[in-house]
């Protein structure tokens, strides 16, 4: 027997939740096809955490999963051109024309879907960010050489979150685009997803009791993400996210945190996400959104 | 008499990467490392952190580096510690982890202002370094009259300051420490 999971045709992190829900029950208990038949686009998050299913399932020693690849050539060739076959293939058995990677990524590519599994593969991102973004990042997005800095150190310490917490391997993109619709600017988006235990599991152990009935995924992100918790006794832990959203409030960003069955984020006024939202479908591991906004007024 | 570190060596001895960018907290554990063993084999009081050739400087390693580092010198002999060279992102970061900890270091910026103290500080704390980088040596009641403080509030702030080991102090008198 084989469970068919669609995915979206617009494949981001708002449609996730429906993509997770039609996964079923977690662990699968039969083979899955993922069918990206009808898909069109995937943003670097969508990408990443195709690769976390995948990822999580080849740790939980269970079949490998089958993977419809597009249909359309130009959404295959981009898949290709960021990376992401070059890592899916260890994960699923694809399933139709799987374009060769060439040599160049999208010009919108900041940094193609990389796995982070170490320290030394945290280094290798951000120095590829800080060496070949800083023109997009300033001419594109009108960022200010500080805010280029501080763009890398959130990209810094989102990775080091899978390194430090996750228990596993993860991946990163980063990448930009237009947000016409949701905002009438251009964005600069950093994904990170891992296929690690989570925040609830992460924190169970120090913080489950001193919030009682309410714990829980949700409960887990707000205390990583809103109160500076970590699960290591030292006051300097914690650090990386309360710095991020300094970041974030400083330049309009935003994050989001998604977790096993909970969405926390950190709004900024541009968005009109909800900022939690509990009891979604179950999806392995953590994604982690980060969006900086073009510095510029709106187009009209 | 001072000590300079430069951290670009060191960082070429922890990690195998080509960039010059202090990230994650493994690198900066390691870096630690290797500068506590540098300062345990100098003579002279005062060390200096040069951060001239450093690129990124995360949360995580700035906490790992600077923040430990004054921790774990707290209860040893007498150590001073400089950062030298400091661009405003590295700044930014290190303000951000010693105030966490409620700790607080000289830094020197890489554009040429005056040095001045990252982390926690009070006003008071603000005023008297300040004026100790430009009177030199002192006592508490030079520092009184040039701020028109009484004795007692100089001298509460030039103890604060040496506590910190942002000043040397010996017998009553405060100088700072050398910082080109």
């Amino acid at each position: 027997m084989i469970h068919v999971a669609p995915v979206p045709a617009h494949f981001d992190d708002r449609t996730l939740d429906q993509f997770a829900q039609t996964l079923g029950p977690w662990p699968p208990a039969e083979r899955l096809l993922i069918d990206a038949r009808g898909t069109t686009w995937a943003s670097p998050y969508g990408l990443a955490a195709m690769l976390t299913l995948g990822q999580a399932i080849a740790e939980l020693k269970l079949p490998k999963p089958r993977l419809a690849v597009p249909e359309s050539d130009d959404t295959r060739s981009y898949w290709a051109r960021t990376g992401f076959f070059h890592h899916a293939v260890e994960y699923f058995e694809l399933a139709g024309k799987i374009p060769k990677r060439s040599g160049d990524a999208p010009g919108s590519t900041l940094v193609p879907v990389t796995a982070v599994r170490a320290a030394e593969d945290v280094h290798e991102v951000v120095g590829r960010v800080q060496e070949g973004a800083t023109r997009i990042l300033t001419s594109e997005l009108k960022l200010e050489a500080k805010a280029v800095m501080g763009f890398a150190m959130a990209l810094s310490e989102a990775c080091q979150n899978i390194v430090e917490h996750a228990g596993t391997g993860g991946w990163v993109a980063v990448q930009t685009y237009m947000w016409q619709r949701r905002l009438g600017r251009k964005v600069a988006v950093i994904a990170v997803s891992d296929a690690g235990v989570g925040f609830r599991r992460s924190l169970e152990a120090s913080e489950a009791k001193k919030v009682g009935e309410r714990w829980g995924d949700g409960a887990a992100l707000e205390s990583a993400l809103l109160h500076g918790v970590s699960r290591f006794r030292d006051p300097g832990r914690g650090q990386g996210l309360a710095g991020i959203k300094r970041y974030l409030l400083r330049w309009q960003g935003k994050i989001s945190i998604r977790s096993g069955t909970a969405r926390l984020s950190v709004l900024p006024e541009w968005d009109d996400d909800v900022p939690l939202a509990e009891h979604l479908p179950f999806f392995p591991g953590s994604q982690v959104q980060i969006t900086i906004p073009a510095q510029e007024a709106p187009a009209r | 008499m001072r000590e300079r570190i430069d951290l670009r060596p060191l960082l070429r001895e922890t990690v195998t990467s080509a960039y010059n960018h202090l990230v994650t907290r493994p690198t900066g554990i390691s870096l630690r490392q290797l500068i506590e063993a540098r300062i345990g084999t100098n003579p002279h009081p005062t060390t200096q952190l040069d951060f001239g050739s450093i690129g990124l400087l995360d949360y995580s390693c700035a906490d790992e580096i600077v923040a430990k580092l004054l921790l774990n010198a707290a209860d040893d002999r007498p150590r001073y510690l400089v950062l030298v060279n400091v661009s405003d992102t590295h700044r930014e970061a290190i303000d951000h982890v010693l105030e966490t900890h409620r700790l607080t270091v000289i830094a020197v910026p890489d554009d040429g202002a005056p040095p001045g103290i990252l982390g926690w500080r009070t006003p008071d704390l603000l005023a008297a370094f300040d004026a100790v980088q430009r009177l030199g040596a002192g006592d508490s009641g030079r520092l009184a009259d040039a701020l028109g403080w009484t004795i007692e509030r100089a001298a509460d702030a030039l103890q604060s300051l040496a506590l910190r080991r942002l000043v040397q102090a010996a017998s009553g008198t405060y100088c700072p420490l050398p910082l080109l």
